[in-house]
């Protein structure tokens, strides 16, 4: 009995100590997104009083904000969604058929995980080149599809391995179509698993900013990482103003955390698949 | 209604090994319940899903009522099958999971509800419509797969050992229910197990396989009776026939066997007359080796050494062996038997159940 209260007490004091230390940073930069930089460099670490919420405007409407945000919605929404549907599909075609070079296609697409960026990114810069692409949104898109996917299916696939053919082979007696059963059965079951891909390429490709700053240059194309690179000058840091900047940048990665996170629990613990 | 023929029908996965199922021909009757049984891995679960399309055919055809289905998907045969692992869709209610082939099919929803309530109300199961899978009991789930099936109102039903995962208990009693339900619904039903109990009470008639191929088909007690060779006096029957090798000798009728160091006269009902120096196996039931006490006309008394008892209560197996013979001989008696491990006595056969199989295990049977 008391030896298990003091298990508790010690994995909360644990668990207390390195939650304290991860949300450290993200509360000092919350702290400082209230206070202007000459406040800041005054006492790096004083609470947010008084507290300029206006600063939120300011870092929205002067800064050009408001076009990094969209873009940054665009690209990133639309490469999740792309990345979400394709690499589900790929994944279940990988774990359920079976066809000549199946192994082989999944080993290729896997093998390229292993290539940093760094290797490919002068290549990639000349196709996109080529191709019209550079400088433009929906390069940055097809890019980001490209670099996350082997991962997704990689996560994914594994998941609809796990989902017993015989689910696959009821719903063909049931008279569904191998299309219908990919939505209908597969997809679903395999939401769990969807869901941490979607929270984690989304935070990721939010946050990317080697390959947008590499093949990204005009000013109205400019995504969210890009956007707050801009508040750097050459000479003077605007402190403060990335400080907003950053946590204007951090709410959709909240919020879609925060959506898709509740199935992720549920997915870990009730055990969707028997 | 449907009668579902098999002709040569053939299973090859992969060149490199035998067949899964090869030449199986077999008509099951509008309105039977036929089961197949046979050993583990003896292509049986291959034959079900060549039958319900989720499996190609090598070769050789298949037809529904006269008409080829090879090519046919498995959402056209009109048929439902229940899975031995259930096969429910977890992210789906019961009720959802009943109605969800009755949807593809565009049954109106007035329809779909009244059919999933009815069949509910059949399988004890209107109280749990709207509980998910994993809140189910084996037995629960059981149901739900079963009434998947009859939800369809198919032309056939096909089961793959649906009852492998229920303990004893409700193994039974379930066992009884869809004897009743093929009763009721007087529907074709081909129904795969390993277990011989469920083959032999629910079968209308049973197929017995062996290696991919049929190896006889027949009534249950018909089977039981007259096995077609040694393969099935072996596998039918729990404990299954005593066979031992033994040889004709000279003897009226050609019918004086010598088996270890015992001669047996079987009687012409039991054997056709064989010429002197023919190697046979030489069968019998436990059931037909008894206490020398109950010695009847045709009962042959063999001198054996009691090597182990088991007293079941309602009756006992001996389990001897006979002079110059290696194979033992069990022996099924009713009742609580005064046998000692180590004895020697004498147990009496009744060669008027004995079998004869050929050289080759094929059975042989008495002329006439
Ligand atoms: N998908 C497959 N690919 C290759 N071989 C297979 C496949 N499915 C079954 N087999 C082989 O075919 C043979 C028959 O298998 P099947 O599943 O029909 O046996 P079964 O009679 O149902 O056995 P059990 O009683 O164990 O279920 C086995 O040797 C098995 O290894
Ligand atoms: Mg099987």
């Amino acid at each position: 009995m008391t030896a298990s209260v003091l298990k508790r007490t010690l994995l909360l004091l644990g668990l207390s100590l390195y939650t304290a230390f991860a949300s450290g940073p993200f509360v000092w930069a919350a702290m400082m997104s209230l206070r202007t930089t000459t406040e800041i460099h005054r006492s790096h670490f004083a609470l947010p009083f008084p507290a300029h919420w206006h600063k939120f405007p300011e870092a929205w409407f002067n800064s050009n904000y408001a076009t990094y945000f969209g873009n940054s919605v665009q690209v990133v929404v639309t490469a999740v969604v792309i990345l979400t549907v394709v690499g589900a599909m790929a994944a279940h075609c990988l774990a359920r058929y079976r066809f000549r070079l199946n192994r082989v296609i999944y080993f290729v697409l896997f093998s390229t995980i292993i290539f940093p960026p760094q290797i490919t990114i002068i290549s990639l810069f000349q196709i996109l080149v080529q191709y019209g692409l550079y400088n433009s949104k929906v390069g940055l898109t097809l890019v980001y599809v490209a670099i996350q996917l082997p991962l997704t299916i990689y996560i994914l696939e594994s998941f609809f391995a796990r989902i017993p053919s015989d689910l696959f082979d009821a719903a063909r007696m049931d008279g569904y179509s191998d299309w219908e059963i990919f939505w209908r059965v597969a997809l679903p079951i395999a939401l769990p698993a969807v869901a941490t891909t979607i929270i984690l390429n989304f935070i990721l490709l939010w946050n990317e900013f080697l390959y947008a700053v590499v093949l990204i240059t005009d000013e109205d194309n400019r995504t969210l990482p890009l956007g707050i690179q801009r508040f750097i000058g050459d000479t003077q840091e605007d402190v403060g103003m990335i400080a907003t900047g950053l946590m204007i940048a951090i709410i959709p990665v909240v919020v879609v955390y925060a959506f898709f996170s509740e199935k992720l629990i549920q997915g870990m613990t009730a055990g969707a698949v028997k | 209604m449907a009668v579902v023929t098999l002709d040569r029908l053939t299973k090859i996965y992969d060149r490199a090994h035998a067949p899964a199922a090869e030449d199986v021909t077999l008509e099951v009757r509008d309105g039977e319940f036929m089961v197949l049984l046979g050993p583990s891995g003896c292509g049986k679960t291959t034959t079900l899903r060549m039958i319900a399309g989720l499996e190609s055919i090598t070769s050789g055809t298949l037809s529904i009522d006269g008409r080829v289905v090879n090519g046919v998907p498995a959402k056209d045969r009109d048929i439902a099958m229940v899975f031995q692992s259930y096969a429910l869709y977890p992210h789906m209610t019961v009720r959802e999971n009943l109605g969800f082939g009755l949807r593809r099919r565009a049954v109106e929803r007035a329809e779909i509800d009244r059919r999933v309530a009815a069949v509910a109300g059949v399988l004890g199961l209107a109280g749990l419509l709207d509980r998910k899978p994993h809140a189910l009991s084996g037995g629960q789930r059981q149901r739900v797969a079963l009434g998947r099936a009859i939800v369809r109102d198919p032309k056939v039903f096909l089961f793959d050992e649906p009852l492998s995962n229920l303990d004893a208990a409700l193994r039974v009693s379930t066992r009884g229910e869809i004897a009743a339900l093929h009763r009721r619904l007087q529907a074709t039903m081909i129904y795969v197990t390993h277990d011989q109990v469920e083959a032999m009470t629910m079968g209308t008639r049973i197929c017995i396989m062996n290696g991919g191929r049929v190896v006889q088909v027949g009534a249950p007690i018909d089977v039981y009776r007259r096995p077609a060779n040694t393969f099935v006096a072996g596998f039918l029957g729990n404990p299954p026939m005593n066979l031992m090798p033994a040889v004709v000798t000279d003897g009226p009728g050609g019918r004086r066997l010598r088996v270890g160091a015992a001669d047996l006269d079987l009687p012409a009902g039991a054997a056709p007359s064989l010429a002197p120096g023919t190697a046979v196996t030489f069968g019998i039931r436990p059931e037909d080796v008894g206490d020398p006490a109950t010695t009847g006309a045709h009962r042959a008394g063999v001198a054996v050494e009691i090597v182990q008892v088991e007293r079941l209560g309602a009756e006992t197996m001996a389990i001897a062996r006979m002079p110059g013979l290696e194979r033992t001989l069990v022996a099924r008696i009713a009742g609580d038997a005064p046998f000692t491990i180590g004895e020697r006595r004498t147990l009496s056969l009744d060669l008027t159940a004995a079998h004869l199989f050929d050289a080759s295990g094929v059975a042989l049977r008495p002329e006439g």
